[in-house]
């Protein structure tokens, strides 16, 4: 005889406020079945838990019901429990009555405790049906792979290298070094950038237990969390690493300009090129695109100037296969295109630049020797007008959300104009100045005395061209009046955006993202590195935007979990997978079809014991099976069964209501 | 010949007279019959669109009803007021036909609105329909030697979800029309400011204020005139401008020419016909500069090409 447990969770007030709790209690204590019904505040919490435990020894219970949240969020939590209190965790079920009752019928308490109350009651008879289970080993690959190489995949490949797992990391453009590698210094301490960063750009290349593989992209990831198996593009660079030794010849002879990318456009990069001087690895690749040899089949200058022979017009993409265990994505951000700020003339004034572009210029290795200059006349400008929020926070041109790193950098722009251009003097436009983090409020105040930068709250309306200046007019809202601005430059803060190409990727790698174009972490407190996806792990931009500070402390997060992860031999996975009895299995195959994993293959059986004619079964990969169950849905003669989901529990819950 | 309805509005029949009687001549060139919605009423733009909401959509709504009657799928309209109103009250009309049963009601003997005809000012049709190569075609006299700088005003654009025409805050249109007539479009960035006529009667200060600021850009732009499209922001920048001198102490003469007018003249259409005695600046010492070509300055590359040096030692 079955003797069931059932506790119903309050969530606080997430429930109880829409739910009766005491009515489901008394309502489901008239089942037979049900030896012992309580609720309480907070069941997952350890008074709660100890509730379970004791109710499980003291009634010796065969099943319990939790009924509270999602089964996502603490299915685990009451598993355990009744590990500990001696019982198989498996023999537990949840009853969703927050997201499927609570939450969604706020307005009508009645309805809501009714449907709760049913599904305990499906609950409890299907826990009736439930086996015993145990977990499954399965072995591990402790390999990481690391998608893209900016701050955010240097950080994770060295963290997780450091602990003796070997890394693959794929960077997309011939070098690594991201965007951090295009600003010169950096908040709110002022560090160079480039002498905090390249160092650790060289650890990769130089790391035994790295694998670095540039100008390469994903193109497929199959298998699941400890068994993946990636398929990686390496783009023909036209270029032997393994003999070029990087000595610029073939870059300084090259007759075809291009306008240099690491450099937003203001100069010119050749058609065989390394983006920067400190490139990681610091071997060229030919731009396919420009290249005249690639495109007309003319010039030939830079195989003719090659010592080394390194130059191979014919190399072709070559695909590779690498079996790993985990994923640490990490392929950052793309900057707004300010175009439809029409009123301001973008696109029109050679003088408003964004303020990467300015970044670049101020850059100690940027285009100009790291002097501001006017794009329009080459001068140096004297007054600059920084305007925030480009783009972010603007419902109507851009996206609804704040740009978090913007507020930071243009305080740190005033600075450098204010050390690179004496005399010189900056303009701000700004909603808010956002300078929550450590040091940031003070970084911003000092800036405000030492610069004596003239800081306007307000939007701009309108840039207009008189003479070679440029009128920024806007509101001083403190003031309440328009104003205008004789400016010689004007620098637009830019929304950061996710990559174009984030949501194909994240389709490819099964995550899912948001509307913007983000990937989606598990849970946005308590699982801030996670995918929904089992190790599948984000740093960095291609989560939200963030700085560099929190990006470094993603990915180290990300390596952590990582390691977690390969901490074993084996891993254990759910034992929630299908079976197949063979006595029914007629072989049509049918659920080979169907399986999305890849799962199901076949074995051939004798007729019957001793029998020498054989025949076909389906024959299912316990390492790899999700126990997604659509195979238990095609199978014509019930012969497969999903545990944790058998027939048995399936239709004891839908007689319960 | 190619049939269109027309709304010539109650500025037609007085301070926009030349706007009127040129954009009946150059359609004429151009191929384009205009045919006068019968029995037309005022848009409502003066006052009864911020006295009575229903008023407001209903006196549109009456044009509305009868240009269906007429047998065109387009309608043009010149003056930017009148196009505003009748324009807003098509796209209410067609995205809530609740509302539109419901004004409809009001003028009911007239017909039943069917959405049928699409609306477009004198100046998106010129640019649209007739097109510039077109507008070329009839060019017999070059206005080559001329500057102008093309002034929108605020309705002619804007709001964009409105007008679904040119850009709304830097649209080009008449720029490309003046240049295919051969004159020289400047760039005049206040092309589309607020040139106050709303406020002309109550508080003509502000006015001043902002058709000085017009005119002020428009001559610093290098224009001879300017060229508009809409019977308010000729009045206002042509009247007031002996005003607005004397306000900002800065002397303007800039004429202000219909585009249409400037049309006909290089279509080579009698200039006695064209109306230039309406304006109230002189238009003779403008139009002295067609014929006359300056040589193009010649550009200096020198300090990009320094730009470039530099970076390549870099």
């Amino acid at each position: 005889m079955a003797r069931v447990g059932v506790f119903v969770c309050f969530c606080g007030a997430n429930i109880a406020d829409f739910v009766d709790v005491n009515q489901v209690v008394e309502e489901v204590k008239r089942i037979k079945e049900v030896k012992f019904a309580t609720n309480y505040k907070y069941m997952c919490s350890d008074p709660g838990q100890q509730q379970i435990r004791d109710a499980i020894i003291q009634y010796r219970l065969t099943s319990v019901v939790v009924a509270a949240c999602s089964p996502r969020m603490h299915e685990k939590t009451f598993r355990k429990a009744l590990f500990d209190a001696g019982m198989n965790p498996y023999l537990l079920e949840i009853a969703n009555i927050r997201e499927h009752s609570s939450w969604v019928h706020q307005k009508d308490k009645k309805a809501a405790t009714e449907k709760a109350i049913d599904l305990v009651r499906m609950a409890v008879a299907k826990s009736i049906a439930n086996e015993q289970l145990h977990e499954i080993s399965v072995p591990v690959t402790k390999r990481a792979l690391v998608i893209g190489g900016g701050i955010a995949g240097i950080q994770a490949a060295l963290d997780i290298a450091d602990a003796r797992i070997p890394v693959v990391l794929v960077e997309k453009s011939p070098s690594i070094g991201g965007k951090m590698a295009q600003l010169d210094e950096t908040f709110p301490t002022l560090d160079c950038s480039q002498c905090i960063l390249t160092p650790k750009m060289v650890d990769v290349a130089s790391h035994p237990y790295i694998e670095l593989i540039p100008y390469a992209e994903v193109l497929e990831l199959e298998g699941f969390v400890g068994n993946y198996k990636a398929k990686i593009k390496k783009k023909a660079s036209y270029v032997n690493f393994k003999t070029c030794t990087g000595c610029g010849a073939c870059w300084q002879k090259c007759p075809v300009k291009v306008p240099n990318e690491y450099n937003m456009g203001i100069d010119k990069r050749k058609a065989i090129y390394t983006p920067f001087p400190q490139a990681v690895p610091n071997k060229p690749v030919i731009d396919a695109e420009h290249c005249n040899m690639l495109t007309k089949g003319k010039c030939g200058i830079c195989a003719k100037v090659c010592e080394k022979g390194s130059i191979d017009y014919k190399m072709q993409d070559e695909i590779i296969e690498r079996e790993i265990g985990a994923v640490v994505v990490a392929t950052g951000y793309s900057l707004w295109d300010p175009k439809p700020y029409e009123e301001y003339g973008v696109g029109r004034f050679k003088d408003i630049i964004t303020s990467l572009e300015f970044e670049r210029m101020v850059s100690a290795n940027g285009p100009t020797g790291g002097v501001p200059i006017r794009p329009s006349d080459g001068q140096v400008p004297k007054n600059v007008v920084f305007i925030k929020c480009i783009g972010s926070r603007d419902e109507a041109k851009g996206i609804e959300y704040c740009s978090k790193i913007c507020c930071m950098y243009t305080t740190k722009h005033t600075i450098l104009l204010h050390h690179k251009v004496p005399g010189s003097h900056s303009y701000v436009f700004y909603m808010d100045i956002r300078a929550a983090g450590k040091g940031y409020e003070e970084f911003v105040k000092k800036a405000q005395v030492d610069t004596a930068a003239t800081y306007l709250r307000g939007r701009v309306s309108k840039i207009y061209k008189k003479g070679d200046k440029l009128i920024v007019r806007g509101e001083d809202a403190q003031i309440g009046q328009v104003v205008e601005v004789v400016a010689d430059l004007v620098v637009l803060a830019t929304a950061v955006i996710p990559n174009k190409d984030n949501p194909d990727l994240a389709r490819l790698l099964g995550v899912s993202y948001d509307k913007y174009g983000y990937m989606s972490e598990a849970h946005p407190k308590l699982r801030p590195v996670e995918t929904a996806k089992a190790g599948i792990f984000l740093a960095g931009c291609t989560q939200a935007p963030k700085d560099i500070p929190d990006t470094v402390a993603q990915a180290s997060a990300c390596a952590a979990k990582v390691c977690g992860l390969f901490s074993g031999d084996t891993m254990k996975k759910d034992p929630m997978i299908s079976s197949v009895n063979n006595e029914f299995c007629s072989g049509c195959q049918n659920c080979v079809k169907v399986c999305p994993y890849g799962a199901i293959v076949t074995e051939e059986i004798p007729m019957s014991r001793g029998s020498k004619e054989m025949r076909t079964v389906a024959k299912i990969n316990e390492g790899v099976c999700q126990g997604c169950g659509s195979c238990v849905a095609v199978c014509r003669s019930m012969a497969i069964s999903l545990a944790g989901f058998s027939d048995p529990q399936i239709i004891n819950e839908i007689v319960s209501i | 010949m190619k049939k269109l309805t027309y709304f010539p509005g109650c500025s037609a029949h007085g301070t926009s007279e030349e706007f009127e009687k040129t954009v009946r001549m150059v359609m004429q060139r151009l191929g384009v019959q205009l045919e006068d919605i019968p029995d037309w009423n005022c848009c409502g733009a003066t006052s009864a669109h911020t006295m009575s909401e229903s008023l407001a959509y209903a006196l549109p709504l009456r044009n509305l009803v009868l240009a269906e009657k007429l047998d065109n799928t387009t309608m043009a309209i010149p003056c930017a007021s009148c196009y505003q109103r009748m324009k807003v009250t098509k796209i209410h009309m067609d995205e809530n036909p609740e509302l539109a049963k419901e004004i409809n009601s009001t003028i009911i003997e007239e017909g039943t609105y069917q959405g049928k005809v699409a609306i477009k000012s004198m100046l998106q049709y010129c640019y649209e329909d007739v097109g510039l190569e077109a507008i070329k075609a009839q060019v017999t006299k070059s206005l080559a030697g001329m500057k102008l700088a093309c002034y929108y005003g605020c309705l002619l654009t804007r709001p964009k979800a409105v007008t679904q025409f040119d850009s709304p805050e830097y649209p080009m249109s008449m720029d490309h029309i003046v240049e295919a007539l051969g004159a020289k479009a400047t760039d005049f960035d206040y092309k589309t400011e607020c040139c106050g006529a709303s406020f002309s009667i109550s508080n003509s200060e502000v006015v001043l204020t902002l058709t000085s600021k017009i005119l002020e850009m428009a001559k610093e732009s290098g224009a001879h005139a300017i060229v508009v499209a809409c019977p308010l922001c000729q009045s206002n920048l042509d009247m007031r401008q002996p005003g607005a001198e004397k306000h900002s102490g800065k002397k303007f003469d800039l004429p202000i020419f219909y585009f249409t007018q400037l049309m006909a003249l290089a279509f080579g259409m009698p200039e006695k016909d064209l109306m230039f005695n309406k304006n109230i600046i002189p238009v003779e010492k403008a139009l002295a500069n067609i014929g006359k070509i300056e040589p193009e300055p010649e550009k200096s590359k020198k300090t990009k090409k320094a730009v470039e040096a530099e970076s390549e030692v870099a």
